[in-house]
């Protein structure tokens, strides 16, 4: 693609403004199978999003082969597109902006196919080994990728970066006494020749076993530990209240809430693209944009929402960078990017303890249908286990956990030290709260 | 797209290895997303797609490239990396492959192409929406419409020699309508689509659709609390057939019961359903949202029994699954684009019409709930663990529809509620989704009568 002259020729043509972003991926994974590979994926994948502003409003088209010979085709569809337009809110494409970069920590070593193999089958022999109780390793598999992206705009944007992952997975299905249930780990490997296949199976079996001889408990309330991973899956689930656009537009809780008290003080909410204990870390945003570290929630008061340039100019406030894609066929909306409630100071066991007698949960199912945007009423299948003087005691399964996530949030006794950001870009510690409906027998 | 003779060429290269069967599959894609907040276009998003994905089988072994460089260039190291990935090469001759197009019949016609339409034309089926839901009831503060069109054409070429093209049409209105009074504030929305092109609009007009996205957020501003426990639940037709997409359809897909992680797994001729329950699994019906002539194995659609009087008849079995199973696939396999390698999916899933009459569900019930509306839910295949959540829910009191609830969600297991399920009313119609799973997002209709559950397990937020 000859970038500058889709520009001048968008420009000639009227268009005000026009913004390139490609984005390329190459991915390659392997899964295995009852002793032999399963399957194998390798991909080449790259896309074009043209974004034209004309008039002060924005049109998207996006393209998986450009031609340069259809230049003029091309930007006419799009002022076509960008005349229909009639929101009053202004598009605006970004000037070029530094900002001091960081880079990310990760070193990654590239296995070859035959240390992937090796390893796997390895990984499968020792999930077998881990425990008499397990039936099937359901599966098993690797996965490395490659991704770039590059920004350029007609009034100079020009960002490039790029980011590269590699995990290992394995599953495992345990039965007792005709009851079967399943377990998962996911693992970020920066080197395979270092993993040991017994630690990534136990904790495979480990998630499988706990749940066994899970049972409901009588309905009612109880207070309750969110552990980190269910915590981070209800959270993430919710954090689309933090995005300007829909506070804008009125369809978030947080609309009216700027400086209110909305989560208990225990609670700090912090985003920032440029961590690097995070697996990936961002610059700049999608729009060019520098990104920087945001304290959207600090102790319970909500301070700061998260912006792109049209949701920022709509409020009369500064963009966060925060306009992010995800790839190049999606339009560039409001996301956090390495976002997390901060740790507190108390180990898990020591949540154990304070808690006394209650209820743990482990894993939250349904987070896609069972939650209310607006009103973060939220009613969700889980599992987890009973909690009696602070020791583990029996597994719990076949429940709901329910109530509104703002007054749940006001309703923090202790926050967890064990924040860990594995392979996601939104992580939290394990909460405990001081009661939450529960629904079972 | 590529021709005849460059893809024998490609299929050909391909059984150079220890490969026994391969298959290309290319598509192209257009898509436009028009976007309104309050009759007012926000956005015009267009994507056009194209690419192809090959794949390779040495027995139950499969491996699969794609990419959207779709030359010799790009494509012959993905079918280097192929081959050597199913072992070593050398020495392996390059087979003739000739390709014969199938006749393949249009199920699904289509009279108005979106784009034979201005634009501000589609844009104005929207706001017909939008105008529809504000204008319902006083208390509708905001709306927001976006319609979905989709033209995807596909070539699907295998070792076997057969060729087979498709073109898929999909259209889609989604309406939003937030309705509040004070702090309250609640949303409704509807989302019907179709296999077919503008003209179905013609049929469900965009009115229709913002008057009932208006009418369950207004709905909701009176509801309370539900309350929890396990009662009997009488779940409606269209969306509600979610219940039987989640908690059944998935378990009885190649993709889980081939590696036996299905509850559902061996169960074949058993009865793993109550007497009045038969359900089908039918790719053909024309112009619907998850119809297609032929699968993304270039295998024609079919109509499959799945649940025939309580009793399981069949599967859904894609050509991987069938050889791990030594069954014959059955044009179940589907994929959401060239990026995804394909597995058995469901296509338009339902529960049949049964003889009950609606008002007979309610019948003898003391204390339930009445599931109007149901958003989305998800399923463990492997425990058969499923949950769903009720977005427009009434309390049953002494046989009567009674107060509107929130926050409500069913929970339980597949294999358990087959079995409870006591009546079965004669309304049946299908509703609309996405469902994802390892092939990626793709358009499946849910459907069902009105069904009565004996007991099941509600979640809901109610202190008592």
């Amino acid at each position: 693609m000859n970038k500058q002259k889709w520009i001048v020729r968008a420009l000639e043509m009227g268009v005000d403004g026009l913004e390139i972003y490609e984005g390329q991926s190459a991915e390659r994974s392997v899964a295995w199978f009852d002793g032999q590979m399963d399957s194998f994926v390798t991909s080449d994948v790259k896309g074009t999003a043209l974004r034209a502003v004309v008039g002060g409003k924005a049109a998207t088209l996006v393209l998986e082969s450009v031609d340069d010979d259809k230049i003029d085709e091309t930007i006419s569809l799009l002022i076509a597109q960008a005349k229909l337009v009639s929101s009053k809110d202004a598009d605006i494409l970004r000037e070029p902006e530094t900002t001091d970069e960081v880079k990310s920590r990760a070193v990654w070593v590239r296995p070859s196919m035959e240390e992937i193999r090796a390893k796997l089958a390895a990984v499968e022999a020792a999930v077998k080994a881990a425990d008499p109780r397990v039936k099937q390793v359901t599966e098993i598999g690797w996965n490395e990728s490659c991704d770039s992206r590059e920004i350029t705009n007609s009034k100079g944007v020009h960002v490039t970066d790029s980011g590269r992952s590699q995990i290992l997975y394995a599953g495992a299905a345990v039965e007792e006494n005709g009851e079967v249930k399943d377990g998962f780990h996911i693992e970020v490997v920066s080197d395979l020749s270092k993993i040991d296949p017994a630690e990534i199976a136990k904790k495979a079996v480990e998630d499988a076993v706990n749940d066994l001889g899970g049972k409901p408990v009588s309905s009612g309330q109880y207070p309750v530990i969110l552990e980190r991973r269910a915590m981070t899956s209800l959270f993430g689930a919710l954090t689309d209240m933090f995005s300007g656009d829909l506070i804008g537009k009125g369809l978030s809780p947080l609309k009216d809430k700027a400086d209110a008290a909305i989560f208990s003080d225990k609670i700090t909410v912090v985003d920032d693209p440029k961590n690097t204990d995070c697996l990936s870390v961002a610059n700049y945003d999608d729009e060019g944009c520098p990104t920087r570290r945001k304290v959207l929630v600090d102790k319970g008061v909500f301070r700061q929402a998260l912006h792109n340039t049209k949701s920022a100019a709509r409020m009369g406030v500064e963009s966060t960078g925060n306009g992010f894609r995800h790839g190049y066929a999606g339009s560039v909306s409001v996301s956090p990017k390495n976002c997390c409630i901060l740790p507190g100071e108390d180990s898990f066991d020591t949540l154990l303890e304070k808690m006394g007698n209650g209820l743990v949960i482990t894993r939250l199912a349904g987070l896609h249908a069972g939650l209310n945007h607006i009103t973060t009423d939220f009613s969700l299948q889980c599992s987890g286990y009973l909690v009696k003087d602070g020791k583990r005691d029996r597994p719990v399964a076949l429940i709901t956990v329910a109530g509104n996530f703002l007054e749940l949030m006001k309703k923090v006794s202790a926050v967890g030290s064990d924040l860990d950001w594995e392979y996601r870009s939104l992580a939290c510690p394990s909460i405990l709260f001081e009661s939450c409906a529960v629904a079972g027998e | 797209m590529l021709t005849k003779a460059q893809l024998e060429r490609y299929l050909s290269l391909c059984l150079a290895s220890e490969a026994d069967f391969a298959e290309i599959y290319e598509e192209e894609e257009t898509s436009e997303t028009v976007s309104s907040l309050n009759t007012e276009v926000e956005n015009v998003a267009r994507t056009v797609k194209s690419g192809a994905g090959i794949r390779l089988y040495k027995g139950v072994q499969s491996v699969y490239g794609f990419s959207n460089f779709v030359d010799d260039e790009h494509l012959l190291p993905i079918i280097g990396d192929l081959r050597s990935a199913l072992g070593d090469t050398e020495g392996k001759e390059a087979p003739a492959v000739t390709l014969t197009e199938a006749a393949v019949p249009d199920n699904n016609p289509v009279r108005i192409d979106f784009e034979s339409v201005p634009l501000c034309d589609r844009a104005e089926l929207v706001f017909r929406g939008e105008r529809a839901a504000k204008a319902y009831d006083g208390r509708i503060v905001k709306t927001q419409g976006r319609l979905l069109n989709v033209r995807q054409r596909v070539q699907i070429a295998n070792s076997e020699g057969r060729l087979a093209k498709d073109l898929r049409v999909r259209t889609r209105l989604m309406i939003d309508a937030y309705a509040a009074e004070g702090d309250n504030f609640q949303s409704g929305g509807y989302y019907p689509g179709a296999g077919q092109g503008l003209e179905y609009w013609e049929e469900k007009t965009p009115e229709s659709i913002g008057e009932e996205a208006a009418r369950s957020a207004v709905v909701m501003l009176s509801a309370v609390d539900c309350p929890s426990g396990k009662m009997p639940v009488v779940i409606d037709n269209e969306f509600g057939g979610v219940i039987f997409h989640e908690a059944c359809g998935h378990s009885l897909e190649a993709t889980s019961v081939s590696k036996n992680q299905s509850v559902f797994a061996g169960k074949l001729g058993q009865k793993i359903a109550a007497d009045c329950v038969s359900a089908v699994d039918d790719g053909t019906i024309p112009g619907a949202w998850g119809s297609e002539n032929v699968d993304d194995e270039g295998t024609p659609q079919k109509k499959r029994v799945l649940i025939e009087n309580g009793i399981l008849k069949s599967y859904m079995i894609d050509r991987l699954g069938g050889r791990r199973m030594g069954m014959e696939p059955t044009g179940s396999s589907r994929r959401e684009s060239y990026q995804f390698e394909p597995t058995s999916r469901m296509s338009n899933t339902f529960i049949c019409a049964g003889k009950d009459s609606f008002e007979s569900l309610f019948e003898g019930v003391e204390r339930g709930l009445y599931a109007k509306k149901m958003g989305g839910g998800s399923v463990n295949p492997m425990t058969g663990e499923f949950n769903f959540s009720v977005r427009e829910g009434y309390l049953i009191e002494n046989g009567k529809i009674t107060t509107p609830v929130k926050g409500a969600s069913l929970i339980g297991s597949g294999a358990e509620i087959l079995l409870n399920i006591d009546r079965v009313s004669d309304n049946l119609t299908r509703g609309q989704g996405m469902c994802g799973s390892s092939s990626g997002s793709i358009p499946t209709d849910v459907g069902q009568p009105a069904i009565r559950v004996s007991s099941i397990t509600v979640g809901g937020t109610a202190n008592e």
